[in-house]
């Protein structure tokens, strides 16, 4: 702004009734006084005229450049020929470029040659963490560790198979999802059996980790009549049909009687999600040598 | 100039209708070409509405609030592409009285939400974020286990009809009928449910208990259709793109 | 109050009454849906209560002393103050509950009404209508008759404008916790509390009217510009982004006839512009008045202050499509809105400079009065605002910080640093005329509100500054193996201190408003009661 000067404005169109001058500025006043208020006649700082002049020439040049302007059932396009959504895919491509120094590995994957390439894992390792945290732990938990519900990826109990290609089969389509290939794995209800009945199973399958589990019983018929076709023989599991050991410690739904009754009563149809849409092969291949890593440290992808 | 100014602020409705015409002219120039433009809104022909269950979920998403804290609009950046999927496209909203894109992602874009969890994670989420994702900050809702309220639902689906949602006849006077059919997929009108709004939509008891309609049915439905009403925004940049 | 009005006018406002309780009651048994015979009762029984209220004191009340017509109308303003600050407290205390839902949310009750994002609107629905059009219009009539010499046009409208106003805000926000919001930011409220808004709109702006119609000073003062844009051009928004078709008469349910793509630009365009037109014309209107009869200064330039009104109320409207950048709005309309904010910030820092060069020769003032050392503050973070503003217009920022808590952190350098400073300068500058007093009751109070607010908005916004930049560089970080380097949790889990802080902050801000209310209250009361304490007689000044 301009140091202030005495301003006797010649050319203010304003009355020149009233006129005062500010002491305190030097500058004239309007003239006009609203109950106290009054105005100075200060005339307009140039740099106002600057800035506006700037800004407009910036937009000038930004209209000239840029898709900017409507004009009925079209608008301008802009010299730069620019498109948004171009623009985002090519600048992915140049990221995917950048990481398929590495996951282009993951394509059609030797999964053992990988695992030992121990540079490649340190690259691949921070990037199959990220996605497994966006896409996974909300599931699995963020270390891999489950819930109810959700198994449990740090142990070595697996429904279908803990090696990597079975596990990518798995990611690729999924458990019960709504994909053509899908795994089928299902519980089926057994309401039909007697309320007495399944409570005796219960128990007997609540056992079973224990070891405390008579075989040789009421409740073991049962169980070998019904159940063993899927858990295989005294709940042993190991048949990788989607039914889970019930005689290690891994859990899904919980294997107390309360849990177990629950299971018999509605039976069970836990659904994963199919990915093969969402990643792309290499990611899967990538999350899958990562998970069966997982479960062999015990650890979970955090240390 | 300072002399016209000097004169009109002397007349109270000259600076009225002064006002009135400086600030329409953007408005104007902004908002009129987006209904000229043809290209701003590219309907694809697999384009479907909500169905009412799904509708329904999305008064509820809309009463609780769900957009304060999540967006529904991946934008044209390649990061969001990266991590959410393909960029979100107008015609997807084309059907939506008023659009959820949101302002704020406290939490994760939804837009391509749907199939990428189970319902039974929704459900647990739903109810107690914290149980499934300890280092959530989103509230519980576990009053969505009451039943849904459907008597507003043909009043819906014939009010947007009448804003250009394509509601047919027999969609508007079957809609309680479809929502519960949504939920129960062993039932009578399933059937007629998937006539009416096509293979891909997903027929399942939501919450897990196919004997209760209720809201927690519906929001998990309205979840599940995100992203899914049209196969166009994967056809554009490839599916397994990122 | 019903002493200052006449015996016909007692009549009148009696019927007014009337038909508010019987529009409650129509509502109330007409409605299919819970909210609406909720809101339906509410309107019943402030319509039974006023019966009450005006018909209890018809007779006995004496009437107002014959001149009045030569004095102004100050009760109105005394209401709309208290209202102003009643509100602060719910609003704040809501954002300050917000913000300690979002670090703690276990706290969260198992109620639905308490649900985080029910209690999201009630806040800024609080704090933006509740709180700042309170004051807007409390401030505007006290400005109006003062800059026009002359008394409000009648003496009911500005009830009804009040009352009205302030029965549409507890609608909005008593059905959002209900769970009944056409989820429109800013606009939430349904399609019935729009209506009755346009109702209460149009009687404030015909009282605008017709009390400028008899100004006995030939020149509309500044102030007045921006009142009346404000007034305006909000009703211009209201109307077109609330267009609705409700699902049926009897509920409190509808669909914005706008979808899509055109509806998130009309959206943007009101809620920019309810920004620019709410909190910010308005607000100018204020500063315009009270920052040069608290200083004892002329305002710096006319000439600018043209050229900044303008300039305001011409690019202010195209920015709207500033929050909807790299979306599926066309690249059009966001360049538009790019350039548009760019040059916004000319006339927006005029306007923040031509406030502060009004100090000149009253520095020492803003140094010992903490009234008019608000207003500075206000002045400065209105600068410092529209600054970031055009700032995250830009599109390359705007891909940062769009989403984050940078936004939230530059919504909240507007409205605690320049919208809520501005009103708590007019409102210790107004009080202590409207109890006919010298000073506030406490004047050291003052000091210690200044100090809470401005320490909490630093707080609050420099919190929000640092969680949203890390935010978004989280999100968008890539590492050198070409993979993103951050999951979203860990950027959830990062943001736990900043919303701990922010919390600490606003509590700050929201003690000082407590502090406040306690103030004008002590003052209103050492007024004794007298309710024309306040009414000066009309200016002596000659006419020009
Ligand atoms: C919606 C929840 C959910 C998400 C998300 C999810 N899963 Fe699963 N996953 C499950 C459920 C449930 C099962 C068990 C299905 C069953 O009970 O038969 C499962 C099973 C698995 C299995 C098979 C375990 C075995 O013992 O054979 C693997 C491996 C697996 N998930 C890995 C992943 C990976 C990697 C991801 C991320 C790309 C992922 N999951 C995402 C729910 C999910
Ligand atoms: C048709 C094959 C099949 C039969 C027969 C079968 N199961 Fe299962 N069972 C499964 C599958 C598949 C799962 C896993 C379901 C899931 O993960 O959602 C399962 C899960 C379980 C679980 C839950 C395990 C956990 O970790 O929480 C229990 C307990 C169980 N079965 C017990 C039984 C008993 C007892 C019987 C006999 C009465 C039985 N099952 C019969 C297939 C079967
Ligand atoms: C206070 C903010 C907040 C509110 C309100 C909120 N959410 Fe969330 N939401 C989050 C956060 C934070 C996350 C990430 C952590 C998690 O997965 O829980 C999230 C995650 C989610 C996810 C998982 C998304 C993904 O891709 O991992 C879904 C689905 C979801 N929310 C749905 C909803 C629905 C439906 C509502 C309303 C009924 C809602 N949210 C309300 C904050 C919120
Ligand atoms: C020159 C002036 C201004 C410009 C150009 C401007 C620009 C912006 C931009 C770019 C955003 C972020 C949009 C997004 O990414 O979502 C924004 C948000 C916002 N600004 Fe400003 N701003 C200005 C002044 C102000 C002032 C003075 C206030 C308050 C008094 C304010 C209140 C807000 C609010 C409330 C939002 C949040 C809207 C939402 O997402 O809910 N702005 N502004
Ligand atoms: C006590 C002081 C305050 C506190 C603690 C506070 C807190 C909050 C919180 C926690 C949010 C939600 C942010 C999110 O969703 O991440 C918010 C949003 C908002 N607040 Fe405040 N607030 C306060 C005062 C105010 C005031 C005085 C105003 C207006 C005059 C205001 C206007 C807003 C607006 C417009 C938003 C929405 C911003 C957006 O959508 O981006 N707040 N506030
Ligand atoms: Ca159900
Ligand atoms: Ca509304
Ligand atoms: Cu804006």
């Amino acid at each position: 702004m301009s140091a202030p000067r005495p301003y006797n404005a010649p050319d203010t169109d304003a009355p020149t009734g009233h006129r005062e001058v500010d002491p305190v500025t030097g500058y004239d006043t309007t003239g006009h006084d609203w109950n106290g208020i009054r105005e100075l006649n200060t005339p307009f700082p140039r740099i106002v005229v600057w800035a506006l002049g700037l800004t407009f020439l910036y937009s000038v040049v930004t209209w000239v450049l840029l898709p900017a302007w409507p004009t009925g059932h079209t608008y301008t396009r802009g010299l730069l020929g620019l498109d948004q959504s171009e623009a985002a895919v090519e600048r992915l491509r140049e990221v995917d470029a950048v990481r398929q120094g590495w996951l282009a590995r993951f394509d059609d994957p030797d999964f053992t040659a990988l695992a030992a390439d121990r540079d490649l894992m340190a690259w691949a390792t921070p990037a199959a963490d990220r996605l497994y945290q966006d896409n996974c732990a909300a599931c699995h938990g963020f270390a891999g560790g489950g819930g109810p519900g959700f198994p449990d990826l740090r142990d070595t109990a697996w429904l279908w198979g803990g090696d990597p290609e079975t596990v990518a089969e798995t990611l690729r389509h999924g458990i019960n999802a709504p994909d053509p290939d899908t795994r089928i794995a299902e519980m089926p209800a057994f309401d039909w059996l007697d309320r007495s009945e399944r409570r005796e199973l219960a128990a007997y399958v609540a056992a079973l980790p224990t070891g405390d589990a008579t075989h040789d019983s009421p409740a073991g018929f049962l169980f070998a009549e019904n159940c063993e076709a899927c858990h295989g023989a005294q709940g042993g599991g190991g048949l990788m049909n989607g039914a889970p050991s019930l005689a290690d410690a891994a859990v899904i739904y919980g294997q107390d009687p309360g849990t177990v009754m629950e299971t018999l009563r509605v039976g069970r149809r836990g659904v994963m999600p199919a990915w093969g849409d969402r990643l792309s092969a290499a990611e899967i291949n990538l999350l899958a040598s990562y998970v069966s890593r997982v479960s062999e440290n015990g650890k979970g992808g955090r240390e | 100039m300072l002399r016209l100014h000097y004169n009109l602020e002397k007349v109270s409705m000259g600076l009225v209708a002064a006002i009135m015409v400086a600030a329409s002219i953007g408005g104007i120039v902004e908002i009129a070409p987006l209904f000229t433009i043809d290209e701003t809104v590219t309907l694809p022909d697999d384009l479907r509405p909500h169905t009412p269950l799904e509708l329904a979920g999305r008064e509820i998403y809309v009463r609780e609030g769900c957009y304060a804290c999540h967006s529904q609009m991946v934008r044209s950046l390649a990061d969001e592409l990266d991590r959410y999927g393909p960029y979100s496209l107008a015609a997807e909203s084309a059907y939506d009285h008023p659009m959820l894109w949101g302002s704020k992602r406290t939490g994760p874009d939804l837009a391509r939400l749907g199939e990428k969890y189970s319902d039974a994670w929704h459900v647990a989420h739903l109810r107690d974020p914290r149980a499934v994702v300890p280092a959530s900050i989103m509230p519980a809702y576990p009053w969505l286990g009451r039943p849904l309220d459907t008597r507003l639902l043909e009043a819906q689906l014939a009010t947007l009809a009448r804003l250009g949602v394509p509601y047919d006849d027999a969609m508007i006077a079957n809609a309680e009928a479809d929502a519960l059919a949504q939920s129960r997929p062993a039932s009578d009108g399933a059937a007629a449910v998937v006539a009416r709004y096509g293979e891909r939509i997903a027929m399942r008891a939501f919450d897990g208990d196919a004997e209760r309609l209720t809201e927690m049915d519906a929001v998990v439905a309205y979840l599940q259709s995100l992203g899914t009403l049209t196969n166009a925004p994967y056809q554009i940049i490839g599916g397994g793109e990122q | 109050m019903v002493g200052t009005l006449t015996r016909s006018e007692r009549r009148i406002g009696i019927v007014l009454s009337v038909s508010l309780g019987l529009l409650g009651l129509g509502m109330a048994a007409g409605a299919r849906h819970g909210v609406m015979a909720v809101h339906g009762m509410m309107a019943l029984g402030l319509g039974l209560a006023l019966i009450f209220h005006i018909g209890g004191a018809l007779y006995d009340e004496p009437e107002p002393a014959p001149g009045r017509s030569g004095r102004y109308y100050d009760a109105p303003t005394r209401f709309g103050i208290g209202m102003t600050l009643l509100w602060a407290i719910v609003g704040m205390a809501a954002g300050v509950w917000v913000a300690a839902l979002l670090y703690w949310p276990e706290a969260t009750p198992p109620w639905p009404w308490t649900s985080f994002g029910r209690l999201r609107p009630v806040h800024t629905t609080g704090v933006i209508f509740g709180f700042g059009g309170n004051a807007l219009i409390a401030t505007s009539f006290h400005v109006l008759q003062r800059t026009s010499r002359a008394r409000l046009a009648d003496a009911l409208s500005p009830w009804v404008v009040l009352i009205g106003y302030n029965l549409f805000c507890a609608w909005a926000v008593t059905g959002y916790l209900m769970g009944s919001t056409q989820s429109k930011e800013y606009a939430e409220a349904e399609w019935y509390a729009d209506l009755w808004l346009v109702v209460v709109w149009s009687v404030y702006f015909t009282l605008y009217i017709r009390t400028l119609a008899r100004r006995n000073e030939p020149h509309i003062y500044v102030a007045n510009w921006y009142y009346l844009a404000f007034i305006l051009v909000v009703a211009m928004l209201h109307v077109v982004n609330n267009l609705a078709l409700p699902v049926s008469l009897g509920a409190a349910d509808s669909f914005t006839i706008w979808s899509g793509v055109q509806d998130a630009m009309i959206q943007w365009w009101y809620g920019h512009n309810a920004v620019a037109f709410f909190l910010t014309a308005g607000f100018l209107g204020m500063l315009y008045y009270f920052l040069p009869v608290r200083s004892g200064r002329p305002i710096w330039s006319y000439r600018l202050s043209i050229v900044s009104f303008w300039g305001i109320v011409f690019f202010y409207i195209w920015v709207g499509s500033h929050h909807l950048h790299y979306t599926a709005l066309p690249y059009w309309a966001q360049t538009l809105g790019m350039t548009f904010s760019v040059m916004l910030l000319v006339p927006s820092w005029a306007s923040a400079g031509n406030a502060i060069a009004t100090l000149n020769g009253a520095w020492h003032k803003v140094r010992d009065d903490a009234t008019l050392r608000f207003m500075f503050v206000a002045a400065v973070f209105y600068g410092l605002s529209t600054f970031e503003g055009s700032f995250l217009a830009i599109r390359p920022v705007n891909s940062l910080s769009h989403y984050t808590d940078w936004t939230v952190g530059h919504v909240h350098a507007g409205t605690l640093g320049w919208v809520a400073m501005i009103v708590f300068g007019a409102i210790y500058t107004l009080v202590p005329q409207l109890a006919g007093r010298e000073t506030m009751a406490w004047p050291r109070a003052i000091e210690w509100h200044f100090w809470s607010a401005v320490g909490g908005t630093l707080v609050y916004v420099i919190a929000m500054w640092n969680a949203g930049i890390t935010q978004g560089l989280m999100w968008r970080t890539y590492d050198e193996s070409g993979a993103l380097s951050y999951s979203f949790i860990e950027s959830v889990r990062t943001m736990a201190p900043y919303y701990l802080l922010r919390t600490l902050g606003g509590a700050m801000f929201l003690g000082g408003a407590v502090i406040c209310a306690l103030n004008c209250r002590a003052t209103m009361r050492a007024a004794g009661g007298r309710e024309d304490a306040a009414d000066h007689p009309l200016s002596l000044h000659p006419a020009e």
